[in-house]
């Protein structure tokens, strides 16, 4: 389990990351959302010690991280890129050699990713001559290989065509499923919600929320959509009960007191038809919009 | 893969070597010199070998004698000069000789006994000197068993014998073209070799993959591995053209010295070695203070002036100035070698100046490496040293 503990780093007056802490733990995926600026980036430089951090530790294993367990952690930086004028085959295995892997292991764990991603003939083409979505399937190989302890991900979907998405989410999976932990940042809060077990939430450079999907959605205010042969309008004088959102014949009301929906249905069906009722599970984007407003 | 093998220097340097072997220009660039070496050598060589053949014209027994006579001097005075006898019925017939470019000259001597050399147009000045010694030693001969004497009484104490209290009189010449030959090579090695660590720094920040790198190893691996790797080159290419440049001149006239300046060039290897490793620092820092390859040009400025005036001060610095000069690094890299090659430095001396020029290569070493760790990640736009000296990590 890689855990971040009380992380903060400033840049000048301005506190970029303010006492983070998550944990990532093994065999799941985890999210890690929040708008631009939020600090995800600085977060996760930190934890790969690319930058200094001011306050806060990362651990692995229950102990202090060290460079070499990083050596074999996977990383996609936000701001990546290859040499553009070498054989995609030889900078990769180059990269692999760096952190510890030797050179014919290499040559096959990098043969056998490029030919998931369909680049199998195109090993020995310069990268620039690969299209912008194919570098980018490059770049994914590059984090992958050698297998990583972790895998610590900054916007790893950007840029990929559904295609690519999708066999990166499958080796995602996988990874996660041999007992990799895997942290990803993403602004696509769908995709997040499909994959990710975990959740965490930054916002201003603090942890707005964290914990599984089931977990946020159970933090956030329990709604119910009421609709009637009449105006629902009287909904609002239910005792526990508030009127979110009211039109006609339709109501969407938030539950302040656990049992007040019961009390709400009943009355409804005192006074008539009830042609629809159930609770509306929020979607993540609505639990990210209401966490970090 | 837990095992760091080999060490990540090593296969940094093994990258950069590996990626500059297959680039064309540099492996063009290379044999260009190369052939340009083996070309001027060639040329000494030729010139050396050629034989200059004169044909002179002579009409009288007299004459005749006396042409023979500074034929048969002509090879003791100047190598590869063959002069022949052309006998002329007359006069008439020995001019239109010349005239017609049959003969190259015609001796002759006129009423009064002096002799007077006829040519078309400007006289041979090799051919010239040449004819005028040996006709002013036969004259004089001539002249000194009139007068009842001869020639070595006549002379006898008016030979200046020379004695050259620097250096070696034969060599002086060779030392001369040599030093200036080392201090270009060494600046325009640097500044080749120099520029392409400069690049190979830039690309990293500018492709922005050095990220990903600095996350995997220490950015200290990383910075040695590619000084070491481009002084690998620098220093091989350079081997390979005094090794060349030593061969080949043992084929020429200078042959006989070039076991006298071999160890010399060796010793001019190691100043270049640490040297080259010590300006090497500085062309890391330039590189890593651009954020893309036009940026280069001018963070390279500081550098590029430095080289011209370790170049210019070792070529030009004269008598106790390049004495203190060769001690001062990082102008002792050339400095020093060429007062080597000229004989005028102890190996003490050399020995002083190489170890202050380690030193400085350390202290550089230690600077780049903040130097570069700070600047690296920093990508949007070029920084000066101020600027990068005082980022936080």
């Amino acid at each position: 389990m890689l855990e971040v503990i009380g992380l903060t780093r400033r840049f000048g007056d301005l506190l970029a990351v303010d006492d983070v802490s998550f944990s990532v733990p093994a065999g799941g995926l985890t999210g890690f959302v929040g708008g631009n600026g939020a600090g995800k980036t600085t977060t996760m430089r930190m934890v790969m010690g690319v930058l200094a951090r001011h306050a806060g530790e990362v651990t692995w294993q229950g102990r202090p991280v060290t460079d070499e367990d990083r050596r074999r952690f996977g990383y996609m930086p936000e701001e990546r890129g290859l040499y553009p004028k070498q054989a995609i085959l030889d900078q990769l295995v180059y990269l692999a050699r760096l952190r510890g892997l030797d050179a014919s292991r290499a040559r096959t764990e990098i043969g056998e990713l490029l030919e998931r991603f369909g680049l199998g003939g195109r090993t020995s083409d310069p990268l620039e001559k690969l299209s912008l979505g194919n570098q980018q399937r490059v770049q994914i190989v590059a984090a992958l290989v050698p297998r990583p302890d972790a895998l610590i991900l900054d916007e790893p979907f950007s840029g990929l065509d559904p295609t690519a998405i999708e066999a990166m989410a499958d080796l995602l999976r996988e990874r996660a499923a041999e007992g990799v932990p895997v942290v990803f940042s993403s602004h696509q809060l769908d995709l997040v919600d499909r994959l990710c077990d975990r959740l965490v939430v930054m916002a201003r450079g603090r942890v707005a929320a964290q914990g599984t999907a089931d977990e946020l959605r159970a933090g956030a205010p329990v709604r119910y959509r009421l609709r009637l042969e009449a105006d629902a309008g009287w909904t609002a004088e239910v005792p526990g009960i508030s009127l979110r959102e009211h039109d006609g014949v339709d109501a969407l009301v938030e539950v302040a007191e656990a049992g007040a929906e019961q009390e709400l249905l009943r009355q409804a069906s005192a006074r008539g038809a009830v042609l629809d009722f159930g609770r509306v599970v929020p979607r993540l984007s609505e639990i990210y919009r209401e966490v970090t407003a | 893969m837990t095992t760091p093998n080999p060490p990540v220097w090593r296969v940094v340097a093994a990258r950069e070597v590996a990626v500059k072997l297959k680039d064309k220009s540099f492996v063009l660039g290379s044999l260009t010199t190369l052939a340009i070496i083996v070309a001027l050598i060639g040329l000494q060589v030729f010139l050396d070998s050629r034989t200059d053949t004169h044909d002179i014209a002579a009409t009288t027994p007299e004459a005749g004698r006396l042409v023979e006579a500074i034929a048969a001097a002509a090879p003791e005075i100047q190598d590869g000069v063959a002069i022949t006898l052309v006998e002329e019925d007359d006069d008439g017939a020995a001019r239109s000789a010349v005239d017609d470019e049959d003969v190259d000259a015609w001796l002759t001597q006129d009423d009064d006994g002096g002799w007077r050399l006829v040519t078309k147009d400007d006289a041979d000045s090799t051919l010239l000197t040449i004819i005028e010694s040996v006709v002013r030693a036969e004259v004089l001969a001539t002249n000194a068993e009139d007068a009842g004497t001869s020639v070595a009484e006549l002379t006898a104490g008016t030979e200046l014998t020379t004695e050259q209290l620097e250096g070696n009189p034969e060599l002086s010449e060779l030392q001369d073209i040599l030093g200036f030959a080392l201090a270009f090579m060494f600046y325009l090695a640097s500044i080749i070799f120099g520029m392409t660590l400069a690049q190979s720094i830039t690309e990293e920040k500018q492709s922005r993959i050095v990220e990903m790198i600095a996350a995997a190893v220490p950015l200290r691996q990383l910075l040695a591995g590619k000084i070491v790797g481009n002084t690998v080159l620098a220093v091989a290419q350079m081997a390979i053209y005094v090794a060349i440049g030593l061969v080949g001149l043992s084929f020429t006239s200078f042959g006989d010295l070039v076991p006298g300046v071999t160890g010399t060039m060796v010793g001019f290897l190691a100043f270049f070695l640490v040297g080259f490793l010590a300006l090497s620092c500085l062309w890391a820092v330039a590189g890593a203070l651009a954020s893309r390859n036009e940026d280069l040009q001018s963070t390279s400025t500081p550098v590029t002036m430095l080289l011209m005036l370790v170049f210019l001060g070792s070529a030009f610095l004269e008598g106790r100035w390049e004495t203190i000069g060769s001690f001062i690094p990082p102008l002792s890299a050339v400095a020093m070698p060429v007062r080597l090659v000229n004989e005028d430095a102890t190996w003490w001396e050399a020995a002083i100046a190489l170890g202050l020029l380690l030193a400085l290569a350390a202290a550089l070493v230690a600077i780049a490496e903040r130097i570069y760790r700070r600047a690296l990640m920093q990508t949007g736009g070029k920084l000066s040293m101020r600027q990068a000296w005082q980022l936080e990590e």
